[in-house]
């Protein structure tokens, strides 16, 4: 025993808990996040309680836990029906039950507003539709494709009516131009302009008078549910984003509808102040603002390693640009958020305000958080990431390689052009792949400088100029923040944070693991001795 | 041909090098713009204020007609007033002396002929005081505009304040008016006798609105300790302030009608000498005394220990002193920064910070000054009947070193304290600007991190480089380099939403986690020992020994889990939290230092594992072999040899941990309160420096002082980290040198 102690393998296994603790952890964290990602779309059954008391509940089984004052077994239940019972969830003592069951005819309803509804169909009031179904159910999905019908009319119009607005706004932008060049010299052209605007504005609350009269009529057929609990609730049918009876749909059927819900999060925009829908607008913006940023970053980064790993002479020079690298590497991230405000936002941004667009002013162009700014601020804070990559593939290839080149009479830029940056393109990827996944999951700096919870218009759109550089997008990151942390019912958006994260997770995994493999391929590719 | 190709290569060449070279250099130069940019902004803190004469007018014969009672400026510098004893505003253009427009006071009070005195009454308006007794109120407007062609010209307004006006009463010499908010109005009275007269005039509104007048009076009795020099009242007409000649501070609670109440007298002067001037700071808490020494203190009540709920007057700041006696003192309507005019200056310090702002020189003793309603321009009136506008420029009067990183005594505090508080609903606010529980938030949970991510971090390191296998290696590495990439933000949602409140069930398994995790290693051991010696589980099982382990772990944290509910129930009384607030007066809050210990330590593992890991494994083989070759154990060889050799790397690892730990800001966001208290208790929360920054900055205005904070803030953090981060690179690269690959 003694000796065992002496050579110390006890420290050993000590040291391989450690690195067992630390692995724990990594895996319950991904397990947390895919339990509670995946399991939110899934349609639970809807199970209805009978309570010794009489009244009865209607819900999906959330949770189940011992109370902690009584110490019984009791279970957390989704009721659902946010505007009806004023919360979202109950707790139901198991003792409390006198008997459950799954009934077939429960209707889930997803709504546009106050969340989801849970019930019975009771009938429909067909308002002006032929309904040739014999159930109400059958009734009610027959009513629901002829209102889609009548829904994507008044879509074509809202498009066309975002187009005349957009229109306007341009005129109006121009207006302002023109009237701060000199309102007497341009009249003319402010008198015509003025009256495009109005005809445009004319037509525009032309459209909107149809298709608020459309909507009214629409919004005439509703049905008729019955909770649980025995009230009775309208639903108008434009209200009603999706319905499933859970309780009678096959294995296959739930299957579709779980991929209607990945359909929905990944193309659909958000709905109730981001706690349901989609997160479209979220992705795009969080892809288009890497995109932009590596446009940035990945030229100066590439250029910063070549000179630091070909051209720099082993001095002072290279040792201070190496501390800067791992300065801008080790710098807190907010900090380069604090600058991007200071420094483009209020800086260029205002200057290009007041060179460009002085007649906006005091509304800010460019003078205030755009994906632009943001997309600036992140390049400078992953720069370190693709110059240490680049780097060290350029490390990689061996030196024999640059000599053969150089010996038959090729110059050092020839060289670098033809030779090494092929060589080192796996290693370039490595670090724009690292770069894009460390700052699709940044929030900090982004917090400042464009940001928003939510964004009206994507940052590339059909109008001219395609681009629109100075507007504020949204992106994932931040949509768990904002969702998770300040949202008015945190429990209720939790499943849509736990989504969220799954799939920036998801992202962000998928890329580093990518970068590490295409990185542990070059280094083995050349590594030439091994002890 | 093959010439010119030859140039243009060569040319390119050239040219190309030019380029990287420049490419490497601007990586210098971001750092260095960086910092120069947030210094920029963060510097006007601590600019010093200036002061320029905008222009010395000497007043023409026909202003100086009557007695002047008052004088008044505009935020341009462009016009001033003065107030005479006829009743009259004299505008005067302070260019060239001009004068603008004589108003006389409209709706003077019937049978009064002159105005006795004259008191500000907020920003722009007076109450006056006529020779009958009657009182009423005026407000002044005064605006500048300055064509095209440069010629300024000034509009003025004069307008009664309607529902603000007295009858006649004899025998009184200074006289004060207040609206009461939804009660009527009160003045009070000096009597030329020496006494004090407090007379509401109560409007009482019924249902049916009907309008009920009545009035009550009260008359000031009591013996004093001296011969009252000055009185002042606040804002509301709840508090009177009285001086006297042998320097006591009197404080009389006149809010019930037909009452004067005298709270407390104190004595306010050290050397028993008289007061000279009074004046309530804005928002109306504290009360600034100076006395014929020249002394200036402010003052506010505080409880007093022993004494109950009682509050007494005590000496809060203590501000720059006079030669001579303090002749009149000028609260600034914007914050708290106290003008006050001795023996030819006048000082302007500010009361939170007690800063000297500003000392101006005056050549002939002063009669009269005024600010502006922004506090940007102040009008000073000589005896020499000269009138000078000064162009005030203080821009951050509240920012002193001492209020950033010094105990700062705030009103409505009972001692100075470190307090970061940086808005409120209402102006006279006096913000809390102190970047210490900032700085103590961002270290506690640096070094709780630290505590948690280093010994694994380290640990795992060691066995990963020198006792795994190799093939093992090749997975488990990318593995915790995958780790590293896991946004903050995921990190600091889970520690805020999941484990804050599993933890929050069952905050006994932590502790209990800590020792059996360990207990039952050391169980494992000694099984181990035995399983050991079969030769062929030897074999297998080196390089191993971890996926062994993890079963341990989560049967350890499982173990604690279990007998954390039995040790809630038979040692708590069932509730461990209650028990720690009623036996110990801890408070618990869910999102807590325990919370961050383990998010952000989580965070920072992967960087120290792998900078660490790094080190260790370039420790040449060599050495290994030697020691191994001696007859030295492998633990031996790792402990013994490899790790000190590759200690200034694994030194580097753990500071550049350090410097990001720092810097953190989702998860030190999500996952605490943010409530900005100095308090070691692993049971509260904390905020660090850059979550400050996040919560703050959206809200702070463009250059405002609370916006150039926050910059400063990040200043702090920027240098912190890059001290850090040279340092631990300067290592690393000799480490490099001595051992390194490349």
């Amino acid at each position: 025993m003694n000796k065992f102690w002496k050579t110390g393998e006890p420290y050993v296994l000590a040291t391989g808990a450690a690195l067992a603790i630390i692995l724990v952890m990594s895996l319950s964290l991904v397990g947390v996040v895919m339990t509670n990602g995946l399991g939110y779309f899934w349609p639970r059954a809807l199970v209805k309680f009978e309570l010794k008391d009489g009244t009865s509940a209607l819900g999906q089984i959330m949770e189940q836990e011992n109370n902690p004052i009584s110490g019984a077994r009791r279970l957390q239940l989704k009721v659902a029906n946010r505007d009806v019972f004023g919360q979202d969830f109950r707790w139901i003592d198991e003792k409390d039950i006198a008997s459950r069951t799954l009934p077939g005819d429960a209707v889930l309803l997803e709504r546009r507003e106050n969340g989801n509804y849970f019930g019975f169909l009771q009938g429909i009031t067909t308002e002006g539709l032929v309904l040739t179904g014999v159930t109400p159910y059958e009734q009610l999905l027959q009513a629901r494709k002829l209102v889609a019908g009548k829904l994507e009319n008044t879509r074509t119009i809202r498009k066309q009516m975002s187009n005349l607005n957009s229109n306007a706004e341009r005129i109006r932008l121009k207006l302002l131009k023109l009237e701060y060049g000199g309102q007497e010299k341009n009249a003319s052209a402010i008198t015509e302009l003025t009256a495009a605007r109005e005809k445009e504005m004319a037509e525009f609350s032309r459209l909107n008078e149809q298709a608020s009269a459309t909507m009214a009529d629409i919004g005439k057929i509703t049905a008729q549910f019955s909770d649980a609990t025995g009230g009775s609730k309208d639903i108008s049918l434009t209200e009603i984003v999706a319905l499933q009876r859970p309780n009678s749909m096959s294995f296959v059927a739930k299957c579709g509808a779980y991929l209607e819900r990945v359909r929905e999060l990944l193309l659909d925009d958000p709905r109730e102040s981001n706690t349901e829908g989609g997160l479209f607008p979220a992705i795009f913006g969080t892809v288009m603002m890497v995109l932009l940023m590596s446009v940035f970053s990945l030229p100066f980064g590439v250029i910063a390693a070549i000179y630091l790993r070909e051209y720099a002479k082993d001095g002072l020079m290279t040792r201070m640009v190496r501390i800067a690298v791992n300065n801008l590497a080790g710098v807190p991230s907010i900090v380069y958020g604090v600058f991007g405000l200071g420094f483009f936002v209020y800086g260029i941004g205002g200057s290009i305000d007041s060179l460009f667009f002085p007649e906006r002013l005091p509304t800010p162009t460019f003078g205030t958080g755009g994906i632009l700014w943001s997309s600036l601020t992140l390049a400078l804070l992953t720069v370190p990431v693709v110059i240490v990559a680049t780097e060290e593939s350029l490390a990689s290839i061996p030196k024999g390689v640059r000599e053969g080149s150089l010996a038959l009479g090729a110059t050092k830029f020839q060289t670098l052009m033809k030779i090494l940056l092929p060589m080192a393109t796996p290693g370039i990827m490595t670090g724009l792949i690292l770069s894009m996944a460390r700052a699709a999951g940044e929030v900090a700096p982004l917090m400042i400088v464009g940001v928003v919870k939510l964004a009206p218009t994507l940052p590339f759109d059909t109008n001219f100029p395609f681009f629109h550089m100075d507007r504020k997008f949204m992106h994932l990151g931040f949509h768990i923040y904002d969702v998770g942390f300040q949202s008015p019912n945190v429990e209720a958006a939790k499943p849509m944070v736990f989504v969220t994260t799954m799939l920036l997770l998801a992202i962000v995994i998928l890329a580093s693991s990518v970068a590490i493999y295409l990185r542990n391929r070059m280094r083995s590719k050349y590594t030439t001795s091994t002890f | 041909m093959a010439k010119n190709f030859i140039d243009k290569s060569r040319r390119n060449d050239r040219l190309a090098e030019l380029l990287i070279r420049i490419g490497g250099v601007l990586v210098i130069v971001s750092v260095v713009w960086i910092l120069v940019m947030i210094s920029r902004v963060a510097l006007p803190l601590f600019y010093p204020p200036s002061a320029k004469i905008a222009a010395t007018v000497k007043l023409s014969a026909a202003v100086l007609a009557g007695k002047v009672l008052a004088v008044g400026a505009e935020e341009s510098q462009q016009g001033a007033f003065v107030l005479d004893d006829s009743g009259t505003f004299h505008f005067v253009k302070v260019a060239d002396g001009s004068l603008s427009a004589s108003i006389k006071v409209p709706a003077a009070p019937q049978g009064a002929l002159r105005v006795v005195s004259a008191e500000a009454l907020g920003k722009s308006a007076y109450t006056l005081l006529w020779d009958n007794g009657a009182i009423s109120a005026v407000t002044v407007s005064l605006a500048a505009a300055k064509a095209a062609d440069g010629v300024v010209s000034l509009s003025h307004d004069v307008a009664p304040v309607d529902d603000l006006a007295f009858a006649a009463s004899p025998g009184v010499m200074q006289s004060f008016a207040r609206v009461i908010e939804g009660k009527g109005t009160v003045r009070i009275d000096r009597l030329t006798n020496g006494r004090l007269r407090v007379t509401h005039q109560l409007v009482e509104k019924d249902l049916l609105e009907n309008i009920k007048k009545s009035s009550a009076t009260a008359e000031l009795t009591d013996p004093l300790p001296g011969r009252l020099t000055v009185v002042t009242v606040d804002s509301k007409g709840h508090y009177l302030y009285g001086g006297t000649d042998n320097g006591w501070l009197l404080r009389w609670d006149i809010s019930e009608p037909g009452q004067i109440h005298l709270l407390e007298s104190v004595s306010a002067s050290e050397k028993r000498q008289g007061i000279t001037s009074l004046a309530l700071v804005l928002g109306d808490v504290s009360v600034a005394v100076g006395d014929a020494g020249g002394s200036l203190t402010t003052w506010f009540p505080i409880k007093v220990a022993g004494s109950g709920d009682d509050r007494r007057l005590t000496r809060i700041h203590t501000l720059r002193s006079t030669d001579g006696k303090v002749a009149l003192i000028i609260p600034s309507p914007r914050d708290k920064t106290l003008f006050s005019g001795g023996n030819g200056e006048i000082h302007a310090d500010h009361m939170t910070s007690e800063r000297n702002l500003l000392t101006i020189k005056v050549s002939a003793p002063l009669s009269f000054a005024a600010l502006s309603p922004k506090g940007n321009s102040l009008a000073v009136l000589d005896s020499s009947n000269a009138l000078t506008v000064w162009k005030l420029d203080i821009p951050h009067p509240e920012i002193s070193l001492g209020t950033l990183f010094g105990k700062v005594w705030y009103e409505g505090y009972d001692k100075p304290e470190y307090a970061w508080q940086s808005s409120a609903s209402n102006d006279d606010f006096e913000p809390k600007l102190s970047l210490v529980p900032l700085v103590f938030g961002t270290i506690k949970a640096t070094l709780f991190a630290m505590l948690f991510a280093v010994p694994l971090a380290l640990l795992a390191a060691l066995y990963t480089s020198q006792f795994m296998s190799p093939k093992l290696k090749g997975r488990v590495k990318p593995v915790v380099e995958i780790m590293a990439a896991i946004p903050s933000v995921v990190i600091g949602f889970l520690a805020g939403l999941w484990l804050a409140p599993l933890i929050d069930k069952s905050i006994l398994t932590i502790f209990l986690s800590i020792v059996i995790v360990p207990f039952m290693l050391l169980v494992t051991i000694f099984f181990w020992k035995r399983i050991r010696n079969a030769s062929l589980l030897q074999r297998t099982t080196r390089g191993h020994e971890f996926i062994a382990m993890v079963p341990v772990v989560v049967l350890g944290i499982y173990l604690a889990f279990l007998l954390s509910g039995l040790a809630e129930v038979n040692l708590f009384a069932g509730d461990f939290k209650q028990w720690l607030f009623s036996t110990l007066g801890i408070r618990y809050d869910q999102r807590n230092s325990i919370i961050i210990a383990i998010a952000l330590g989580f965070a920072v593992i992967p960087i120290i594992f792998t900078i660490a890991e790094d080190a260790i494994s370039n420790v040449p083989r060599n050495l290994t072999a030697a020691s191994l070759a001696l007859g030295a154990s492998r633990w031996q060889t790792a402990w013994r040899v490899v790790l000190p050799s590759a200690l200034p790397g694994v030194f580097s690892a753990v500071m550049i941990g350090f410097g990001r730990a720092i810097g953190e800001t989702m998860i030190v966001l999500m996952a605490t309160g943010n409530t900005p208290i100095m308090s070691w208790s692993l049971f509260n929360g904390l905020r660090s420096l850059s979550a400050n920054i996040a919560v703050e900055i959206p809200e702070a205005p463009f250059n405002s002082s609370l916006y150039r904070v926050l910059f400063l803030s990040a200043v702090l953090l920027f240098v912190f980290t890059f001290v850090i981060n040279t340092v631990a690179e300067a290592l690393r690269q000799r480490f490099r040198k001595k051992y390194g690959r490349y």
